[in-house]
């Protein structure tokens, strides 16, 4: 990944920018590197995929590819939440791999200083969610959950995708 | 010790020539071992080894030419009759062409390895002297001590030709690139070493494996000759495809400015029709620049058999029809292991010795018949021989020895799922292993790579006759024909070449037999699968009575889906569903449908249960 890109030396900050793509899931704010993500779709008919993990919902149609779609919902064990006109599907490459994820609503791209990344908070709840939280976003008034998604999947689940006979 | 050759042009001029040369040069070999006195044949041999000669010394390949020279010096001495070709002549110029194929196959790889060139020179160089007949009984004064016994010609070759009976066998059997690897044990000191050695360095890389059954270690698959004139249509074809694409722009400006409706429906289905041919004549052309003719393949086959023949002191006649049909790449690339197994089985266990054979009333020789043909969208690739057959008996017999079946399961069984056994993994019929059916390799490797190609294997049997072992394959394996079947408002498309039949049945004529749904299908009983339920999908119709089946065959094995309904046939391009969903278990890959959906492909082979039988 060519982080050199957005890496833009701030004298201010004496860190280094980055480009965070914000979205919302059941109310939490997440952020994820803006090179990660390909493009941000609106919901598209999605096909079923039999035998999958629950949150795998399908695969769909992009522009002749055929991608799975991952339900961050479903991924995170939070409520199952009805789709309605802000959710969209962020399509973005994860281990050299297109894969859309379905969010809540997307909001806006924001710049934050690399200083600002706290580490993530100790483990409270053992959830998934924690496996990929690389840090967390502390603004004035909002606070974000900066996500890792090459460790989205552990290796078990890795090794579920790739060799389920 | 790099290739200075400053020329890359001419270098890969001379490979792909030497290339050819050399794969040719096999089949020659064995058709002058039968037709001795054709001199054309003789000639033709003969330059092709200079050929290569001169190019090799050109080019500055000293260990090339040194082979070559001598090869090319025993064949001269042919020419001129000064020398008559013995089984033991052969023997010793097909392993010297082995040797220039290895040497060849290096410098293809880009790197040159020091081979020991003497052990195989050594032995020809006895058929260079004056009086050629005694000098076989002298020989071994000439062959260097590494050599052992093996290349003492006073018993008639038998190990070389085990030898190379093993080489010929094993090396079309691994991946091309094990032997251009530099790192690869040097294939030359194999071919002097002791007979026992079961084959060439073992794989190293096991999954760069598809690359195979190009023939030998020479065939190179990454590029492809095509007919010019197959590009010139293509050409044709392009541009009427851009024809039709300016027509359509144009049609929908024409629109944008106001075409009265009823005009411009009529303009978009007359473009879409031509659209639609275009298309289908530009598939069909990119498809026929894709296919090879199984020549490719069969090429190989005569000298395996004449190799195995004398290791297993049998006699006979291969017969082959229908190598120019053509077939696709991928399939090419993928039968000819399943082919050398087959054929190496019908050799092995299949035929008879001669006299066993003339006990039995027949002829001496044997008869392999190898053929091709295209049967509609598949094709038929046949190994009959006129052998002992397969004797159901004994199959079940030792399948139950082997502990792979329980004596109640064969009780339960017919003849044709008792044939079945044999593609069990770890079954071999032979009492003793001998050096080729002892190596693991077996009828469910077969099976495993037929599968893989979507392929069905059929088998003919008639106990004291011979048996034919039928392979149907998919012609490509990049678009297909499938059957698109709805499950409970689901569609799914099913590979047609596994297809073998459908049918509309009342859900009152299933039975259970323990535990599995069944269906009485003339005189056999089909196990079924419900889709629905296999694929988890939510149950939408509760009151129907009717659905349909349809029969898959995958391999041997037959299974009916039960499925809501059949929407019809469709010609499917397949799209993988990535690294993350691959392997899923019934799902074998998807395809976009008219509509801008994805449809998932059945993969019948996970269905039908893998390897595990």
């Amino acid at each position: 990944m060519e982080t050199a890109l957005t890496k833009v030396k701030s004298e201010e900050y004496g860190g280094e920018l980055i480009q965070l793509v914000s979205f919302n899931l059941e109310k939490e704010e997440y952020g994820i590197n803006v090179l990660m993500v390909r493009e941000i779709i609106r919901m598209l008919n999605i096909t079923r995929v039999p035998n999958t993990p629950h949150y795998v919902e399908g695969v769909i149609n992009l522009r002749g590819k055929v991608i799975p779609i991952i339900n961050l919902r479903k991924k995170f064990d939070l409520m199952d939440a009805e789709y309605d006109k802000r959710t969209r599907i962020m399509v973005m490459e994860v281990v050299g791999e297109l894969m859309g994820f379905i969010v809540d609503e997307v909001s806006e791209v924001i710049r934050i200083s690399e200083k600002e990344i706290q580490p993530p908070p100790p483990v409270v709840s053992s959830g998934i969610e924690q496996e990929c939280m690389a840090g967390v976003i502390n603004q004035a008034d909002r606070l974000l959950v900066l996500l890792d998604l090459e460790k989205m999947f552990t290796a078990d689940e890795r090794r579920l995708f790739s060799n389920v006979a | 010790m790099a290739i200075d050759c400053e020329d890359q042009e001419l270098l890969d001029g001379f490979l792909a020539e030497t290339t050819e040369l050399l794969e040719k040069l096999d089949d020659d070999l064995i058709s002058l071992e039968k037709s001795p006195e054709d001199a054309d044949l003789m000639n033709r041999i003969f330059r092709s080894i200079h050929t290569v000669k001169g190019a090799s010394s050109f080019l500055g390949f000293d260990m090339l030419v040194k082979v070559t020279h001598k090869t090319e010096d025993v064949l001269n001495r042919l020419r001129k009759v000064e020398l008559t070709l013995t089984p033991e002549i052969m023997d010793v110029i097909l392993e010297a062409v082995d040797l220039v194929k290895t040497l060849v196959a290096d410098i293809k790889g880009g790197d040159i390895i020091e081979r020991d060139l003497e052990g195989t020179i050594a032995k020809l160089i006895p058929f260079l002297s004056e009086n050629a007949v005694e000098a076989t009984v002298l020989a071994p004064v000439f062959a260097p001590k590494e050599e052992k016994e093996a290349a003492a010609p006073a018993a008639p070759a038998e190990p070389a030709a085990s030898q190379q009976a093993e080489e010929a066998a094993a090396a079309p059997a691994e991946p091309q690139g094990a032997k251009a690897e530099p790192k690869a044990q040097p294939a030359a000191s194999q071919q002097v070493a002791p007979a026992p050695q079961p084959k060439p360095q073992p794989v190293k890389e096991p999954q760069k494996a598809p690359a195979k059954g190009g023939g030998e270690d020479l065939a190179d698959n990454s590029t492809v000759r095509v007919d010019v004139k197959r590009l010139d249509d293509l050409m044709n074809q392009v541009g009427e495809l851009v024809l039709e694409r300016n027509r359509m722009i144009q049609l929908h400006s024409d629109y944008q400015t106001g075409l009265n409706p009823a005009e411009f429906g009529d303009d978009f289905g007359k473009l879409s029709k031509r659209l639609n041919f275009v298309t289908s004549e530009l598939q069909m052309q990119v498809l026929k620049m894709r296919m090879l003719p199984v020549e490719k393949v069969f090429k190989k086959f005569p000298r395996i058999v004449r190799n195995l023949a004398r290791d297993l002191g049998k006699e006979v006649d291969l017969i082959i029809y229908g190598e120019e049909t053509e077939l696709d790449r991928s399939v090419v690339d993928e039968i000819g292991d399943p082919l050398i197994h087959l054929i190496r089985n019908a050799l092995d266990h299949g035929l008879e010795t001669p006299d066993q054979r003339l006990a039995a009333g027949k002829d001496r020789t044997g008869t392999v018949v190898l053929s091709a043909a295209h049967e509609g969208n598949q094709i038929v690739i046949s190994i009959k021989d006129d052998g002992r057959g397969i004797d159901p008996d004994k199959i079940a017999r030792k399948a139950v020895d082997k502990g792979l079946v329980t004596d109640d399961q064969v009780a339960a069984m017919g003849t044709r799922e008792i044939l079945d056994l044999i593609f069990l993994p770890g079954f071999s019929t032979k009492e003793q292993t001998t050096d080729l059916s002892g190596r693991g390799v077996g009828m469910d490797v077969v099976r495993t790579n037929i599968r893989k190609l979507n392929g069905i294997i059929e088998i003919k049997n008639e106990l004291g006759r011979g048996s034919e072992f039928i392979l149907k394959l998919p012609l490509t394996l990049a678009i297909i024909q499938s059957l698109l079947v709805e499950v409970e408002k689901e569609v799914y498309s099913i590979p047609l070449a596994s297809v073998i039949e459908t049918m509309r049945v009342s859900k009152k004529e299933f039975h259970m037999i323990g535990g599995q749904e069944v269906l009485k299908l003339r005189d056999s009983v089909l196990p079924l699968l419900r889709l629905q339920q296999t694929f988890g999908c939510h149950e939408v119709y509760t009151d129907r009575d009717t659905c349909y089946v349809v029969i898959v065959g995958v391999a041997e094995k037959r299974i009916g889906l039960i499925v809501t309904r059949l929407l019809g046939q469709q010609e499917v391009a397949i799209k993988s569903l990535g690294k993350f969903l691959s392997n899923l278990p019934g799902i074998g890959g998807s395809t976009i449908m008219g509509d801008g959906r994805v449809a998932l492909i059945v993969d019948p082979i996970g269905l039908v249960g893998g390897g595990a039988a």
